[in-house]
């Protein structure tokens, strides 16, 4: 019996994943999100599922496409053609996140094309500017944010986020609470590709179905085989490449930003202002200050998953991860923890790429 | 075909070659310095008394000086990868190398402080680089974006700024502002002077609107009297000692230079046919360039972005609170450059006063943030009645460029409007 809501919690996370935003979110009201760093409880306390837009795999064309150039990353056209082609008209709103470099062109290229060509069938955007430091000035102007984005939430019909807040933040902690629990359990019963699917998941669907599921899809925890890797790099959501990575060991320490990054240590706190000043000093964030905080949050996180190597993967655009490469490697090394860079790859890997990345993570062993 | 270049353009690039070698003898004395990205706020920093090195002003001169292929591959040597910007990472590598002799002028000191703005993703990571190497304090300034921007900018940024920019955003910049003061002051052992900081803005505002009028004599000129070539460094060299005696008394004799090769009916090409815009930073390896076209076609680079930019960029009306006045001037610079609507809008305006046929745009594929938005403003400039030639290369890495795969892609176009024109 046990085994059965186990499978089935585990199938309807893996359905959720794989359906990414096309997925049902029950009755309530969307929101989108493009970007990590947005406060999804928010969203949840005015009433509304947040629903990350960002990580579909693309299909139509809409000749916005003309405007975007090859350098772009391709999650930005696959949400402009997707957005444009009126997907996401039964969304009351989506919110992207400024210090996330793909969402922000993906808000600016939306809003001119609009601008130059009205049109039905898109929903109203809103940007969330957010500062991720520890000052006086960031934590005033982060205030104002908050403010800003209950005020776009209600213009676009829904409520007030103090009447649903209770309600969401113990959903969140009870997400939160669940992610740990699965954690632990990477590398012991569950694969590194199954939690960043498990993990996922939650970006479709409400946070407290979200614990839920994960409670009632976790395993007995088993025994540890093979080496612990950490996963730094680009945004990543390919399973295949997870599965390549994880032939000779587990994923267990996974901070690039489609991984455990997500949603961010400081999600359920008792109210907003709390809420902005921990998101303010999350050192995930890549554009921290000060800036080597991220580097440093990177290092302690792996040395504390007790990695043994760590594999470092970037999109074809990679402009700001790659000036941590050389510093982060020798800081690994130091710690007697290998380092592979195993350089560009595709929005969707495909297998010759990934039998390579296999073949390199298995050869290449921890420094003496 | 004789081209008499401007004395003033001479006399800029002695004076900041003079500017450096005396700062170096400062420094060797006791003298501090900060090294800084050309978005952040050089106007404190001078208020201060605290001499400045402007990151993509020295990788233009490295450039200039055949010297990126050489650090571009001490790049990699160094484990960064090959699509990472140029622009703002050469002289990082530089110092990373550490060869004070290879470097233009015997290179830079050690800077006593480092200032960017969060404008581009990049810019964080190689200033915290740049501290490691150096021990040197970082101040970051941050650059929330403007969520409803007016297309039409320049028109609202000289008085309405407050509208544009945003109350919020221009808040936090006056607050970090404060914070980089304090900064300054414990550095320098100095204290901020408000009242000789009013004067000075006031003086940069004069300086600005000498280079707006300077601005207009090209744009109405009959014929452009002045490659771009000299145009960039009769502007920036100024602007980056914007407000002093010597930068004001220069852009004086700039405008009045210009004025007097307009009076006289002096140009670059006396049978003028073609007038063409370079979009993008300039093209620092090769400036040459930009006079290729002048015998073959009479086609002369008549507009580049950085004497319009000190006008409209610049000029910002003082509502009686000077750090405001340049949170306003500060807090999207590069923006306005780069991103939709702002880039396009300005662009097709630009292009419409100077009266361009031929626009050549550079887009630097591994500098995302300057390349972004090219294919709006392509599209907004092909609207507008403007050919426009795509040019994938970078602004101080040569290895991608093609002198002349670029001009047998150019001499087409010029045919086909000198056709049309005759």
């Amino acid at each position: 019996m046990a085994g059965d809501i186990r499978h089935e919690a585990a199938a309807a996370l893996e359905a959720a994943f794989a359906a990414r935003d096309r997925g049902s979110s029950g009755d309530l009201p969307r929101v989108g999100l493009f970007g990590n760093g947005i406060p999804e409880v928010v969203i949840a306390a005015v009433g509304a599922c947040p629903v990350h837009l960002s990580l579909d795999h693309g299909g139509q064309r809409h000749e916005v496409d003309r405007v975007v150039e090859p350098f772009v990353e391709p999650e930005t056209r696959i949400f402009l053609n997707r957005l444009l082609g009126g997907e996401f008209a039964d969304y009351r709103g989506i919110v992207f996140a400024r210090d996330d470099a793909a969402a922000l062109t993906a808000y600016q290229y939306a809003r001119e094309w609009l601008r130059q060509r009205p049109a039905d069938g898109v929903p109203p955007l809103f940007l969330w500017n957010f500062i991720h430091t520890d000052s006086g000035p960031a934590q005033a102007f982060n205030r104002v944010q908050g403010g800003k984005l209950a005020a776009f939430l209600q213009g676009v019909g829904l409520a007030a986020p103090a009447a649903g807040w209770a309600d969401a933040v113990a959903d969140e902690g009870a997400r939160r609470a669940a992610l740990a629990r699965m954690q632990a359990l990477v590398g012991r019963g569950i694969s590194g590709a199954v939690a960043m699917c498990w993990r996922n998941a939650g970006r479709f669907i409400e946070a407290g179905r979200h614990a839920r599921l994960i409670d009632d899809a976790l395993p007995p925890q088993g025994v540890q085989a093979g080496r612990r890797i950490g996963l730094v790099g680009s945004a990543l959501g390919s399973a295949a490449v997870y599965e390549a990575l994880e032939e000779t060991g587990t994923i267990v320490c996974d901070l690039q930003p489609w991984g455990a990054v997500w949603p961010g240590p400081e999600v359920a706190m008792p109210d907003l202002d709390t809420l902005l000043a921990g998101m303010a000093r999350n050192p995930y964030s890549p554009r921290i200050v000060p800036p080597t905080a991220h580097r440093a949050a990177l290092v302690e996180a792996l040395v504390a998953a007790g990695c043994e190597v760590v594999v470092c993967q970037l999109s074809q655009h990679d402009d700001s991860f790659g000036w941590e490469i050389p510093s982060l490697a020798a800081e690994l090394e130091a710690r007697g923890i290998g380092f592979i860079n195993l350089g560009f790859r595709d929005h969707e890997p495909d297998a010759e790429w990934c039998a390579a990345a296999a073949a390199r993570v298995a050869g290449e062993g921890v420094p003496a | 075909m004789t081209y008499t270049p401007l004395e003033t353009t001479k006399v800029a690039a002695e004076y900041q070659r003079d500017w450096l070698r005396g700062l170096r003898g400062q420094i060797t004395a006791g003298a501090q310095y900060a090294f800084v990205n050309a978005d952040t706020p050089h106007e404190l920093f001078h208020a201060m008394d605290m001499p400045i090195v402007t990151n993509q002003w020295w990788s233009a001169v490295i450039s200039a000086k055949q010297l990126s292929e050489h650090y571009v591959g001490h790049m990699a040597e160094l484990g960064y990868h090959d699509r990472l910007a140029r622009y703002s990472s050469l002289p990082l590598i530089a110092a990373l190398e550490g060869d004070a002799e290879r470097q233009p002028w015997g290179g830079l000191p050690k800077p006593a402080m480092l200032c960017a703005r969060q404008s581009s993703d990049d810019h964080q990571k190689i200033f915290a680089l740049w501290a490691d190497l150096t021990g040197a304090p970082l101040t970051m300034l941050s650059a929330p974006a403007v969520p409803d921007p007016a297309p039409d900018w320049w028109r609202l940024a000289r008085e309405d700024w407050e509208q544009l920019y945003g109350t919020d955003r221009l808040d936090l910049m006056v607050a970090e502002f404060g914070e980089l003061i304090e900064r300054l002051e414990a550095l320098t052992g100095r204290a901020f002077d408000h009242d000789r900081f009013e004067q000075y803005m006031d003086a940069i505002d004069r300086q600005e609107r000498i280079f707006d009028e300077a601005n207009e004599i090209l744009a109405t000129a009959a014929r452009c009297p002045i490659r771009i070539s000299e145009q960039i460094p009769n502007v920036m060299i100024p602007q980056w000692h914007r407000g002093s005696d010597w930068a004001i008394s220069h852009a004086e004799a700039f405008r009045d230079a210009l004025r007097e090769r307009v009076a006289n009916g002096v140009a670059v090409v006396p049978d003028e046919r073609i007038r063409m815009m370079w979009i993008g930073a300039g093209l620092w390896f090769d400036t040459g360039f930009y006079s290729a076209f002048e015998e073959s076609h009479g086609a002369v680079f008549a507009w580049n972005m950085y004497l319009p930019f000190a006008a409209d960029g610049y000029i910002r009306k003082n509502h009686g609170d000077p750090l405001r006045t340049l949170a306003a001037r500060v807090s999207a610079m590069n923006e306005q450059l780069h991103q939709p609507p702002w880039v396009n809008e300005w662009l097709v305006e630009q292009a419409r006063r100077y009266r361009i046929d031929v626009a050549l745009m550079l887009i630097p594929a591994n500098d995302r943030f300057s390349a972004h938005g090219s294919y709006f403003a392509k599209e907004a400039l092909e609207a507008a009645g403007v050919r426009v030639i795509e040019v994938w290369s970078d602004m101080v890495d040569s290895r991608d460029w093609d002198r002349e795969a670029v001009v047998a892609r150019v001499v087409p176009v010029l045919d086909a409007v000198l056709a049309e024109k005759n």
